[in-house]
């Protein structure tokens, strides 16, 4: 884990702490996503002026702390205001609201909207003959969804080349349903597919520049539940709950002490 | 209304190069043109519902304007979330036009049939609710709301008034002054709620904006603490908007609005309306009793 990354993670447990709720698991898993496309892919991103920058669409929006912290890092947000997380009115929360914050490009909460609503600004890219690309990023269990084939069925037969899918393989659906190999299926309906260590950051920055001419991309990311914190990562009741101040304390040192 | 509708769209579509028409596999054959010269912005999207209010969105939150064409019920019911997710809650601005009102598709079966429509859409803050009666009205109604920022859901009928009136997006009209009751009449059942009251001493508004409510109108306009609405659409539907529009006095609410049941029944459209009472005489009746 690189230094940077440490540091957002801490960052989303105490923004956790303070919000008193929290998705830790799944925003821990997807760090190394968002900090490759916020360093190394994204051109101005949150520039609601800007009408070709590349636009970002968290479709999983349970991990909305890790971007809001990360946001926090770039300083799209002030610091200080992560500790008002989940509060009546505040800006931030465990579902990001985009008339609250100008860089949040899409409101999120329901699973299965965000990766459609990213094919549709693709098609409005084209449309518009700018460039500008799309990158969403889902997770596994949100493959799920009916409405995430839909869009990659209209995705590939418009040869949608500016979207990008990046799915947060974390594996937190194979404990209910077998979703088989995602990569077979996701070339079957027309992508070009990689799948790539989703916590290392280079082989990810490689993965999401590949070249995909004429079709969609799909990376898929395999990670780790709450990856960078031992007790995140074997205790499953982490899935949907907000630390205590001896837990912040505990995991705060777990994740100081992950190689 | 099918003909104006497709004329108001096609104006749009030529003239406005960020605009987009998706149709969901209904109006392909009279669209054919529009396909064929605009491919990259003009599509016969297929038959997935939800996505296509989600894709729409996207268009919609980078600049481009959505039209889309489909069933009342495949896109009010099967694509709920999508309106209230993908474009209320995120602020943006669409236009969705269904065929089918009420029970126009009468042979079809419930599967088909929408009574429901505006008073679902109606719990979803800043919806826009049009029920045009006429071609003309249509085309009016459109024109003055395609591209205001809002979304738009536009209720068309195969079953137009021949009684032609004047209407204004967000307005009622008044059609009729009396003193006995106010009838609400909407969308196709204007000439029938026309023929069944000429001679009585009642109020008749026309409403074709459901949503924003022209409660104003109504207040001012209202007579003798009743009010009877005559609406192709489930009983109780604009019953809550009435109440709040004439806050603080008592009224009396009755109508002659489709029964909160499942309809099982084929037949002709016009053999729906003889036997739930919404053609002229089942109104009279139902409104005379009401007096």
């Amino acid at each position: 884990m690189t230094e940077q990354a440490r540091r957002l993670r801490k960052s989303i447990l105490r923004t956790a702490h303070a919000g008193q709720d929290a998705n830790l698991q799944s925003a821990f898993s997807c760090v190394e996503i968002l900090r490759v496309l916020y360093d190394r892919i994204l051109r101005a991103p949150g520039e609601p002026s800007c009408a070709d920058r590349d636009r970002f669409v968290l479709s999983k929006g349970q991990a909305t702390m890790a971007l809001l912290a990360l946001m926090a890092e770039k300083g799209l947000l002030p610091q200080e205001e992560l500790a008002s997380a989940c509060r009546y009115g505040s800006r931030v929360s465990m579902q990001a609201d985009r008339t609250k914050l100008p860089f949040i490009e899409v409101s999120a909460g329901s699973l299965g909207h965000g990766f459609p609503v990213a094919a549709g600004m693709a098609w409005a890219n084209k449309i518009a003959g700018r460039g500008g690309s799309v990158y969403v990023l889902a997770g596994d269990g949100e493959m799920n969804e009916g409405t995430m084939w839909e869009a990659a069925i209209f995705a590939a037969s418009e040869k949608l080349d500016g979207l990008t899918l990046i799915v947060d393989d974390n594996r937190s659906i194979g404990r209910s349903i077998d979703m088989g190999d995602l990569a077979a299926k996701l070339r079957a309906f027309g992508f070009h597919c990689v799948t790539q260590d989703g916590h290392d950051e280079d082989a990810l920055e490689r993965a999401i520049r590949t070249e995909h001419p004429g079709t969609p991309l799909a990376v898929i990311a395999r990670t780790r539940r709450g990856f960078g914190s031992g007790t995140l990562m074997e205790d499953a009741s982490w899935f949907h709950r907000a630390p205590s101040d001896e837990e912040l304390a505990m995991l705060l040192e777990e994740v100081e002490r992950y190689a | 209304m099918r003909k104006a509708m497709q004329e108001a769209v096609r104006n749009v579509i030529e003239t406005h190069e960020d605009t987009a028409l998706l149709l969901i596999d209904i109006g392909v054959y009279p669209f054919r043109d529009l396909l064929e010269r605009y491919p990259g912005r003009a599509k016969n999207i297929g038959i997935f519902e939800p996505g296509t209010i989600s894709l729409a969105a996207g268009l919609s939150l980078a600049g481009i304007v959505p039209v889309v064409y489909g069933i009342s019920p495949f896109i009010v019911q099967r694509c709920l979330e999508q309106l209230k997710l993908d474009f209320v809650y995120q602020q943006t601005g669409g236009n969705f036009i269904t065929t089918g009102a009420a029970y126009d598709f009468s042979t079809l079966g419930y599967s088909h049939f929408c009574p429901e429509d505006a008073a679902t859409l109606r719990l979803l803050p800043g919806m826009e609710i049009l029920t045009p009666g006429t071609p003309q009205q249509f085309t009016a109604l459109f024109r003055a709301c395609w591209n205001d920022g809002r979304p738009s859901y536009l209720r068309m009928t195969d079953h137009c008034n021949q009684t032609q009136v004047d209407v204004e997006f967000g307005k009622a009209a008044v059609l009729k002054r009396g003193e006995r009751a106010t009838v609400i009449a909407v969308a196709e059942q204007l000439d029938a709620t026309l023929a069944a009251c000429k001679d009585l001493d009642v109020t008749v508004l026309y409403y074709t904006t459901l949503a924003p409510f022209d409660g104003e109108t109504l207040r001012r306009e209202h007579r003798g603490g009743k009010v009877f609405v005559s609406a192709p659409l489930y009983e109780g539907t604009l019953w809550p908007e009435i109440v709040q529009a004439l806050q603080g006095e008592s009224v009396e609410i009755g109508g002659a609005q489709v029964p909160l049941e499942i309809l099982r029944t084929y037949g002709r459209k016009e053999e729906k309306d003889a036997a739930l009472g919404l053609d002229a005489a089942g109104i009279r009746r139902k409104l005379q009793d009401f007096l």
